[in-house]
């Protein structure tokens, strides 16, 4: 009894260490404490500015200063408080779109390859067809013919990045489906949609959540792209990137107000790219 | 005993490549096996044993195909039958037990929740009620401490309980006919001597036909009440295990019987005189 204690304690600490060995670098801990604080600061931005919206005439564009720590917009509202706002949108927008794109991409992934055959090809060769299409292109045609709410741009964003999803998920369960235990499952009489997603899904989980973390991060460049054209969210609503439309306006005088939501946009995409490519990195050398 | 009273009947069965119409793997094999019958498939690699069994399962793999020929499990035809009919037999009428215990279970769910899995698959139960079930069979599998062990992961096993809770995944739906394949080669001796003596009574128990996949003729000799013996796709002896043991028709069996080591083998006999001269006899590799 006791080796089989010994054995477990070991399998313990070797599953603990993989969070353990993504903690253990250090850009990894600052990226994701930087994620942290980003999401607590949206998430209570309607409580930590109630009055984010509240129009001030005499405060103008102020420069950045002790009352104003970001300086105010063109209406005389705190930019800190509108950006906690437009915060919360673009997580929004690029949670939402990464989850859609998560749940298109593994289903989408799991059929090309248990079917295999024509139908395999028919649905990878339309994941490549999307991909090969610039992903801002292919975003500007649809928000052009569907408009531009935020429900629009999630649907938008999480089918473009689907494809990226399903690829993955196709080459990890194409793997997990030649393995034994798959075999093992098989005869028994589990039926092939039963082995796919209670038995293969948790194996390519690690993967598939290595691809949502930059998704993530991809969807929120996007989203910022849009609104910087003009394509993205509308005013009175703000994302980061409608933030930094309108304060590209009023450089070089107001710099503050181009510059501090551009460096946030920044600054996320930095963070869930670290998170993700460490993720991406630690998975490949486990495969070797 | 009539063809529908057995629990396999296969007639004439001719499987080969899909590729090349030239290339056949097995040259009609037939084989009948009675409710509780243990029926000892040996051969060396390449003889088309484990293609057979894979074959009675409907998992041959996708290059290959059964070009005539019929499987028949408790009546129901096995080829060309469609993947849900597959789903029902597999695991009710028939289930498997193979070689490498060590990747044949999945390694991210716990040997319980596999074993309900697999008991909900064919029977509408409640998960407590499979979860009940499990623990009984990991106890009958002699699994020490079931109420825990149920919920351990397959990488907290060793081989030889990996074996065994693969084969009370395989015993969970009470199946009539049971494919081992080589079910104890990748395992130690001892742990070998284990598995064979808990298979013995759990067949003996529950009434099961066996087809025991073994190229060791003298480990299917102690387990099966026959033998048959496979070469390049055939059938190419069978009886039962004492007449084949003592009295062996076909000059591949005695190179067979010659192979197994005991204390009196020679150790200075040319080990392959007995194949080269079964390969005389059959044409040698003209096929």
């Amino acid at each position: 009894m006791t080796t089989t204690t010994a054995i477990a304690t070991a399998e313990a600490a070797r599953r603990r260490s993989s969070l353990r060995v993504l903690l253990a670098d250090p850009s990894v801990v600052v990226a994701m404490l930087t994620i942290l604080l980003v999401v607590a600061f949206s998430v209570l931005a309607p409580v930590l500015f109630p009055d984010a919206n509240a129009i001030d005439s005499p405060n103008r564009l102020l420069a950045p200063s002790p009352s104003h720590w970001f300086g105010t917009d063109e209406l005389g509202r705190d930019l800190l408080a509108r950006m906690a706002h437009a915060g919360q949108l673009t997580l929004l927008i690029a949670l939402g779109a990464m989850a859609l794109s998560i749940v298109l991409g593994v289903v989408w992934g799991m059929l090309a390859a248990s079917f295999g055959g024509w139908i395999d090809e028919v649905l990878m060769r339309t994941a490549d067809a999307i991909l090969a299409v610039p992903m801002i292109l292919f975003a500007l045609v649809f928000v052009a013919a569907l408009g531009s709410s935020p429900e629009v741009l999630i649907v938008i964003l999480g089918i473009v990045k689907a494809p990226l999803a399903a690829r993955v998920t196709r080459s990890s369960t194409m793997v997990e489906l030649t393995s034994d235990y798959v075999r093992g499952l098989t005869v028994i009489g589990l039926s092939k949609r039963r082995i796919l997603f209670t038995e293969i899904l948790p194996n390519v989980f690690p993967v598939i959540a290595a691809v949502a973390t930059l998704n993530i991060a991809s969807a929120i460049m996007i989203e910022a792209s849009l609104s910087f054209i003009g394509l993205g969210v509308q005013p009175p609503l703000a994302s980061l990137g409608t933030l930094l439309k309108i304060g590209y306006g009023y450089l070089p005088d107001g710099w503050w107000y181009a510059l501090f939501p551009a460096a946030a946009i920044t600054v996320v995409i930095a963070a869930f790219n670290a998170v993700g490519k460490r993720i991406e990195r630690y998975l490949d050398r486990r495969a070797v | 005993m009539t063809v529908d009273d057995a629990v396999l009947n296969i007639s004439d069965l001719r499987i080969g490549l899909r590729a090349d119409a030239e290339v056949e793997l097995l040259h009609g094999v037939s084989m009948t096996l009675a409710r509780g019958e243990r029926v000892g498939l040996v051969g060396e690699s390449g003889s088309g044993k484990s293609l057979l069994s894979l074959s009675v399962m409907g998992l041959q793999p996708p290059a290959i195909d059964v070009r005539s020929g019929s499987i028949r499990v408790n009546g129901s035809e096995v080829v060309g039958a469609r993947d849900s009919r597959l789903d029902e037999l597999r695991g009710r009428s028939m289930a498997m037990i193979y070689q490498d215990p060590m990747s044949s279970l999945n390694p991210v769910r716990s040997v319980g929740a596999q074993i309900v899995e697999a008991i909900r698959a064919h029977a509408t139960v409640s998960r407590a009620a499979a979860r009940r079930t499990a623990i009984d069979l990991l106890g009958s599998v002699g699994v020490r401490d079931p109420h825990r062990t149920v919920d351990n992961y397959p990488h907290e096993f060793s081989g030889g309980m990996r074996q065994r809770v693969m084969i009370a995944m395989a015993i969970s739906c009470e199946p009539d006919l049971l494919l081992a394949d080589e079910p104890t080669t990748a395992l130690d001796v001892t742990t070998q001597a284990k598995i064979m003596e808990l298979l013995d009574d759990l067949v003996e128990q529950r009434g099961m036909s066996v087809i025991f996949v073994t190229h060791d003729i003298a480990l299917a000799s102690s387990f099966c009440s026959r033998i048959d013996v496979m070469r390049r796709g055939e059938v190419v002896e069978t009886g039962p295990t004492a007449e084949v043991m003592r009295n062996p028709q076909h000059p591949y069996t005695s190179a067979l019987l010659a192979s197994i080591c005991t204390f009196e083998t020679d150790p200075t006999r040319p080990l392959l005189s007995g194949v080269a001269a079964a390969d005389a006899l059959t044409g040698g590799a003209s096929r």
